[in-house]
């Protein structure tokens, strides 16, 4: 095992303090770096010694043995479940980070109803009542990066963990229903944890189309409870609270445990030695290395265009040395980009997708020049520099205004990080236009054998039947 | 892109496509629906045929009952519970325009003026407007009833109308020259101007960065002399004793211009996007306010000031201020010039008109840096001494009177396409506000000038001054005009929305055309005056080609009042359509019973050998 990188940065919210130097011997689970302001604990993930701690991360350099045993977090007996989730640094796993013992923190039952935007509502009647007392859970179980497999695979595999973890954030924000929204296509799991509620009257699934995105936090209250929310409003205006369901077995680890937050699961996958199904990898220690995770995987097949940490919509570019972190779901290992010899190109960003500097990215990797930078009018920058959100995750607004701008400034080709329904907006007039469409996803959807974003062929609606 | 209800509703009676995929039973809300906007743009591409194609009026609620993908128009066989259509707008319009000869007792038996007055305008592109003439006098025929929709407002609420006040006068004394010759000193003898052998050394000697100078008399009979690009023309005019500018006594010289010529040392022209160099009399708009009169001499420098300064503040700014020491020096001699050569005196007075409909001018004047600056309110008319630069005054709003503006209180350095940019001479005889000052139905309040500055967020900054500005004046009504285009259209659009948000109708005014298509717009834009005067509608290096003119003067005075009278406009044609013009010209000439004279353009000059390559 190669030596283990804790970086202090691993969740939203301040840079955590390292509180160990080089020398200290650690354990799994011994305390190693505390918040400075919003954020988590950074608990050591490996036995081992701390090698270097640096200005963002701690290097630990791992012992021979790795036992099982870990270190309980440190907290009173009488301690509260909510002060166990915090203790243990549980953070959003799904990819967002935000501190779950934060998160957590709210009394439902008396939190009121937000005022909601009529001009996203427009199908809501004046006296629209949510249909619960004090309020939801809302499990996100989209799992819905394409290519992405351990969500599911925990569902089949440790379904009871996740709904006793899904009943004690129920309890610690007075919550008295649930809702798991999971994509129908899952049949394996949905029969799972339909087996799992049966007796369970207070949680419920809402079966989601296989379209991307239904896993935003928005989406999933959109989709469970009809409810559209602004992109400055939190699920907490619906009276809910939306929790990866990775994150809820975490919460059940903390509380039945006293286990810290030092493992992740992730779904290795793509261009590798033995094809390109999916390598789904449970409790991974935090701060394993990316090279170490591929070569576990079976390695890389040969010339590759880029290694992706994260999904291939939201995730980034990342190299062998990078460590996983709380919030990695996935590394993929993708086919080499096509060169388009330095053709015109027209980037249009997007909440969905990346950043203009990751669309930038992909376009240099392309060997395309960018000519044009387009938006999606639906993407909310909620702040100067802050993080775009789409005011109606998964329904276009119309994107044929973007694909004009394109052809005026001479694109040849377009790169989009649209969502199923915008990229078949774009696809009605783009091409038509002479725009020749590249999705950001493409290179990654090759080499995991996912169909690329273009046309969308299925419905936005499934019935919430379980007919299979 | 989607709308909003407010969108669906201005659009009532536009057609219905689906902006995305939709799916069958859904129910058609804004959401669902393309901005029709667009719409000319996707018809003449092919993208979309709209045969049978329903209004949004007659799709919002009315359910889905097949899923049709993007941009699918909508019609009747793929709808269920469609509303039938209401009357169009239109037909209330022609009920304006018939009752207007009604309450018309002084020519009762007049024929109706009649139609649509339709205007051109540009929003994002190019705009027509139609405004029902009857609103502007449908009985003018017979009696010329003084145009028309802001008298209807006065007599609606008559009793705020009170006298005139002359709030400021300007007498300017001309004296004539017919002659101009180089001697030993700088002198007028009767109705000759001799300037000083060797001045052209005090010149080059004033500005480091001029590195030469010559200096050119041009008689008409010179005219097919070869020049480089004309930099700015300006008259001839100075202060008598300590009156200040825009008031007192200023003496001008008639038959007589400065012009400046320019390069760098490279030989490289000192202008952006297009020079105006060539033979003068082929690159000259004759008699438009900026340019030279033809019969005209032209005192004209050619500078040259040091390599690649041209495009820096330095250059530009070392070439006129250097210039001026010629133009210092005559000034200080007409000081001393008897009155008995005073040929014609002319005055000009500021009149308020207290319970009139009360107008700005707000001008939007360049103020990126380099060429693209103006020195305003010198001592001297069009002089440098005592001047600010625009650009120094962080090109926020300055606020002038009419008068100051008519004695030159603008030493333009000018910006960038020759045809449109605004020259010192333009400010002298500026239409706009002659017309608007002389007009008796409007009180023309006062000048805005507002500097146009490189950076976005600095547009908006300033656009949010004049906004406040108007604001404070309570005006009824506002023009805003620009030079150039591209660029500055950014602000231009800024500034019409800043005072349009405020409730007060703005009629805006620039070249636009082919070439000078608004690049951005908004809803504010709905009153446009375009200032083109050029065949192809195109930037075509002809100095002063497509500046405002008194013919774009009267048309912008005509749709302030008609929008001040609350007069809706329709909407546009989609692409520049020269006739619109002549067609609202006539209605004018109908309605007002006045002949509008319309000014020539490039094809009345020689062809010279670049418009033959490059424009035609």
């Amino acid at each position: 095992m190669g030596n283990v990188q804790m970086l202090l940065r691993q969740h939203v919210g301040a840079p955590c303090a390292a509180i160990v130097k080089a020398g200290d011997e650690v354990k799994k689970g011994t305390l190693i770096a505390t918040p400075t302001g919003l954020g988590a604990n950074i608990f050591s993930s490996v036995y081992g010694k701390v090698a270097e701690v640096t200005d963002d991360r701690i290097i630990i350099e791992p012992s021979e043995e790795q036992p099982d045993e870990f270190v309980p977090i440190d907290v009173p007996e009488d301690a509260s479940k909510l002060d166990m989730v915090k203790a243990a640094g549980v953070v959003g796993l799904g990819g967002a980070g935000f501190p779950t013992g934060i998160k957590l923190n709210i009394n439902l039952a008396e939190t009121p109803m937000g005022e909601l935007d009529p001009e996203i509502n427009p199908e809501l009647p004046a006296d629209f009542k949510l249909d619960c007392e004090k309020g939801y859970i809302l499990i996100n179980a989209a799992e819905c990066e394409p290519g992405l497999e351990h969500n599911i695979k925990q569902i089949e595999e440790q379904c009871d963990k996740v709904i006793r973890g899904v009943k004690y954030c129920m309890e610690i924000t007075n919550a008295d229903k649930a809702i798991f929204a999971i994509k129908k296509k899952n049949q394996k799991a949905i029969k799972t944890l339909q087996k799992a509620l049966e007796g369970e009257s207070a949680i419920s699934m809402h079966l989601l189309p296989d379209i991307y995105p239904m896993g935003e936090e928005r989406a999933v209250v959109r989709e469970c409870l009809g409810v559209n929310l602004t992109t400055m409003q939190l699920p907490s205006a619906a009276k809910s609270v939306v929790v990866n369901l990775e994150t809820a077995a975490k919460v059940a680890e903390a509380i039945d445990e006293k286990k810290p937050c030092i493992t992740k699961n992730l779904t290795v996958r793509g261009k590798l030695n033995g094809g390109n199904g999916a390598h789904v990898f449970m409790d991974v220690p935090v701060g394993t290395s990316v090279g170490e995770l591929i070569e576990r995987a079976g390695g890389i097949d040969g010339k590759y265009g880029e290694i992706v940490m994260g999904g291939a919509f939201t995730g980034k570019s990342t190299d062998f040395d990078a460590p996983i972190t709380k919030t990695t779901g996935g590394i993929l290992v993708t086919v080499e980009f096509p060169d388009l010899h330095g053709a015109n190109v027209g980037l249009l960003v997007c909440a969905c997708g990346g950043n203009e500097e990751r669309m930038r990215e992909i376009c240099e990797k392309m060997n395309g020049k960018v000519v044009s930078v387009a938006r999606c009018k639906q993407a909310i920058e909620n702040k100067p520099g802050a993080p775009l959100k789409c005011l109606r995750p998964g329904n276009c607004p119309g994107q044929v205004k973007n694909n004009m701008q394109f052809k005026k400034d001479k694109c040849e080709y377009i790169i989009i990080g649209n969502c199923s329904d915008c990229s078949n907006t774009v696809m009605a007039s783009g091409p038509k236009m002479g725009l020749k469409v590249f999705h950001q996803t493409d290179h990654v959807m090759r080499s995991v054998g996912h169909a690329l974003y273009r046309t969308l062929k299925v419905s936005k609606q499934v019935s919430q039947d379980i007919d299979f | 892109m989607s709308i909003t209800a407010e969108t669906a509703k201005a659009h009532a009676h536009d057609p219905a496509v689906l902006c995305c995929r939709a799916e069958a039973g859904i129910t058609i809300e804004p959401a669902n629906l393309e901005d029709p906007a667009i719409f000319d743009d996707l018809v003449d591409s092919g993208l979309l045929n709209l045969d049978g194609c329903l209004t949004i009026e007659e799709v919002l609620g009315a359910k889905l009952t097949k899923t049709c993908d993007s941009l699918a128009p909508l019609t009747a066989d793929v709808l269920d519970g469609a509303k039938a259509p209401s009357a169009p707008v239109a037909a209330a319009e022609e009920e304006v325009a018939e009752a207007a000869p009604v309450a018309a007792p002084v020519a009762p038996a007049a024929p109706v003026a009649g139609g649509m007055l339709k205007i051109h305008i540009g929003e994002g592109k190019d705009i027509d407007l139609e405004i029902p003439v009857g609103a502007l006098g449908g009985g003018a025929a017979v009696a010329p009833v003084p145009a028309a929709a802001a008298a209807a407002v006065d007599a609606a609420a008559p009793a705020a109308v009170g006298e005139e006040k002359i709030v400021g006068t300007l007498t300017r004394k001309h004296f004539n020259i017919t002659e101009v010759k180089r001697g030993p000193e700088t002198k007028i003898e009767g109705t000759t101007l001799y300037i000083r052998e060797g001045i052209e050394a005090d010149v080059i000697a004033d500005q480091e960065l001029v590195k030469d100078f010559k200096l050119e008399i041009i008689t008409p009979e010179l005219y097919h002399t070869y020049s480089e690009t004309v930099m700015d023309v300006q008259p001839i005019a100075t202060k008598e004793g300590d009156d200040e500018l825009g008031s007192g006594v200023t003496r001008v010289l008639d038959g007589v211009v400065m012009m400046l010529t320019g390069v760098d040392e490279g030989g490289v022209q000192i202008g952006e996007f297009g020079s105006s160099e060539g033979y003068l009399d082929e690159n000259i708009m004759w008699g438009r306010p900026g340019c030279p009169d033809k019969g005209e001499i032209f005192i004209k420098g050619n500078i040259v000031i040091q390599e690649k300064t041209n495009m820096e503040r330095r250059g530009p700014m070392a070439a006129h201020t250097a210039f001026d020491i010629i133009t210092q020096e005559i000034r200080e001699v007409m000081k001393k010039l008897d009155e008995s050569l005073v040929v014609d005196t002319q005055e000009l007075k500021s009149i308020r008109r207290p319970g009139k409909k009360k107008v700005v001018i707000v001008k939007e004047i360049m103020g990126q840096g380099a060429m693209h600056d103006n020195f305003i309110l010198p001592v001297e008319p069009v002089g440098i001494l005592g001047a600010r630069a625009n650009v120094d005054l962080g090109n926020v709003p300055v606020c002038v009177s009419p008068l100051e503006v008519l004695d030159g209180c603008i030493h333009a350095l000018t910006c960038i396409g020759p045809a449109s940019k605004e020259m010192s001479r333009h400010y002298w005889r500026e239409p706009l506000v002659l017309e608007a000052l002389h007009d008796e139905e409007v009180d023309l309040c006062g000048v805005v000038f507002v500097g146009s500055p490189q950076i976005n967020a600095e547009k908006f900054y300033v656009s949010r001054r004049v906004g406040h500005t108007v604001e404070m004046m309570d005006a009824d009504g506002a023009f805003v005009t620009t030079e150039g285009f591209g660029n500055n259209h950014i602000d231009f659009a800024s500034h019409i929305e800043q005072i349009g948000m405020r409730g007060v109708p703005t009629v805006g005014m620039s070249y636009c055309a082919v070439q000078g298509a608004l690049v951005v717009g908004n809803k504010y834009m709905q009153y446009m005056v375009d200032n083109n005067k050029s065949e192809a509608g195109i930037e075509n290096e002809i100095l002063g080609n497509n500046t405002l003119c008194q013919e774009d003067a009267i048309r912008a005075l005509a749709m302030l009042k008609a929008a001040m009278a609350g007069e809706d406009v329709k909407a546009a044609e989609k692409k520049w359509n020269p006739n619109v013009k002549s067609t609202n010209v006539e209605l004018i000439e109908g309605a007002c019973g006045t002949k509008i004279d319309l000014v020539g353009n490039e094809q009345e000059l020689p062809m010279s050998e670049k418009r033959r390559l490059k424009y035609s």
